[in-house]
């Protein structure tokens, strides 16, 4: 038996700031609440917050957990540098979890979910999940897609899901945090290439 | 007083450790620069993808080779602004992490102020001092009577110097970066394109006249079929370019009592630019940074969050945040 655990939630891939503490994988306090792209200011600030009135000290910190996308570019980044950086700095143990994941956590009830995200253009980063009682199960990959054209695919009733609390222990029954083994490695998954990048190859692929 | 120092403002991932604003203990600086060149220039989301990759791992270089840990750190000094905003915010929250993780206070320092005190890592600066700001984003004189007293004498009125370079390196088909292309070819070019007289009140720049001026001019060559001399057309454009920004600092010296001269930024490593303010300035003290010094680098930035520091004795929150457009 573990005597103390305590852990560490980070989400930026939204709009909403989530951050959260466990300990013993029981909510302790968290913060989920919608900004205006100002992730950047709060998330320190808040995170620093948090702990001082749990009494708790940085190097406290067992593991860290981060949302790593897809997501929103610059929201996501800073939540993944801070979670890189101070699971670097105090030598815990980092994972990263999908964001859509989390947010397909959020849901209550059993079921198909679509956990999404605009992306603009009448696209979406999104992924279908099987929600059961306590668990979550991914039934597709995440994919970047035209969002009317995915939900039209989809035979079976499903429930859409763009925002709430996530719940972590639903993400730690169904093992879907994945632990880093080399944090200097860790980037957020962006699920596209940059304009730039996809331009280049299309001069390529055309010439 | 330990400073370690963090840049990310553009497409150099950087950290430095220096030791009571003087000595460099270690400088590492992860360029970007081979990556953006298949674009033609800075890629802003590519910047930022590739600083949150080596953000650490620069971090972890810059301490081992200064042989310290982070409890030997006494301040961490991070670029606030100004730049581009995706880049600066993985620089600022890698700092706050940093400093929040290890119990160290923090400070946002500017830029231009990290290029200034680049100076200051050869010789002390003497105040009043003129340095004249010359990079991709800025053109500007600015008078020092004191550590962190800036007082902006004039500016550009559009482009900045290393801008007005970078386009006309682009027209002539010279690589990215411009700055340097122009400079090496020029060796083997004569200055025979004549090049408009540059004129702007008071010790303000203007860049965007030149540079237009040699854009239409390899234009309307190239519509007649007519040869360009690309190494020509770099040297007198070079020249011009490089004698507004010595006339303007003329002026200002002399209008102005002060006992030191100074260049700062990305195209103080210019070397046309380098040979005329020794020529101008040597008798009396000058300063010009080493090449290393010259280009984004945090050793620059150590070293003003280490005056800022003293100056000012002011240190930032948590919710430091960054700015892409900052004033000095
Ligand atoms: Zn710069």
């Amino acid at each position: 038996m573990l005597q103390s655990l305590k852990t560490l939630v980070i989400d930026t891939s939204t709009p909403y700031l989530f951050l959260a503490l466990y300990d013993q994988r029981e909510l302790v306090d968290s913060h989920y609440q919608k900004g205006h792209n100002d992730h950047s200011v709060t998330l320190m600030d808040t995170l620093q917050e948090m702990l001082s009135s749990q009494g708790w000290k940085p190097a406290f910190l067992d593991e860290i957990i981060v949302g790593i996308g897809p997501g929103s570019y610059t929201g996501l980044r800073i939540g993944v540098v801070v979670a890189k950086m101070l699971a670097w700095s105090l030598s815990c143990r980092l994972y990263t979890v999908s964001s859509l994941a989390l947010l397909a956590s959020s849901v209550l009830e059993d079921g198909q979910v679509l956990a999404w995200m605009d992306a603009r253009r009448d696209h979406a980063f999104l992924e279908m999940y099987e929600k059961t009682r306590h668990t979550l199960i991914p039934v597709d990959q995440p994919r970047y897609s035209d969002f009317k054209a995915y939900q039209n695919s989809v035979k079976n009733p499903f429930v859409l899901v763009s925002s709430g609390h996530p719940n972590m222990n639903v993400i730690w029954a169904s093992d879907l945090a994945v632990l880093v083994t080399d944090v200097h490695q860790v980037e957020p998954f962006y699920l596209r290439d940059t304009e730039a990048e996809r331009q280049l190859k299309d001069r390529v692929n055309n010439s | 007083m330990i400073v370690l120092g963090v840049e990310s403002s553009c497409d150099e991932t950087s950290v430095s450790l220096s030791r009571d604003g003087k000595t460099i203990l270690s400088n590492v600086v992860l360029s970007q620069i081979d990556l953006h060149k298949a674009f033609g220039g800075v890629v802003p989301e590519i910047a930022s993808r590739e600083h949150i990759k080596g953000i650490t791992v620069v971090f972890e270089q810059a301490l081992k080779e200064a042989k310290l840990t982070p409890s030997d750190v006494d301040l961490v000094a991070v670029t606030q602004g100004p730049g581009l905003i995706g880049s600066l915010l993985i620089g600022i929250n890698a700092a706050k992490a940093f400093a929040f993780a290890n119990d160290i206070p923090i400070i946002g320092v500017h830029h231009i102020a990290g290029h200034i005190y680049a100076n200051q890592i050869a010789s002390d600066m003497v105040f009043p001092l003129l340095c004249l700001v010359v990079s991709g984003g800025h053109t500007e004189l600015i008078l020092m009577r004191d550590h962190f007293h800036f007082e902006k004498l004039g500016e550009t009125k559009d482009d900045a110097i290393g801008e007005a370079y970078d386009k006309v390196a682009r027209v002539l088909g010279l690589p990215y970066p411009g700055g340097p292309a122009i400079d090496r070819i020029s060796d083997q070019g004569q200055s025979s394109y004549p090049m408009p007289q540059i004129q702007v009140e008071g010790f303000n720049f203007s860049y965007s006249g030149l540079k237009s001026h040699v854009i239409n001019l390899v234009n309307t060559l190239r519509m007649k079929k007519e040869p360009i001399d690309v190494a020509s057309m770099a040297k007198s454009f070079q020249e011009a370019a490089v004698a507004h920004v010595m006339d303007k600092s003329i002026q200002a010296f002399n209008a102005y009592d002060v006992k030191m001269f100074m260049i700062a930024g990305g195209v103080a490593a210019n070397r046309l630019l380098r040979q005329n303010v020794e020529k101008t300035f040597g008798d009396g003290l000058l300063s010009i940074p080493a090449f290393k010094y010259c280009t984004d680098n945090a050793a620059m930035m150590s070293i003003a969050g280490y005056y800022q520091y003293q100056k000012q004795k002011d240190t930032a929150t948590m919710a430091l945040n960054g700015y892409s457009r900052l004033n000095l």
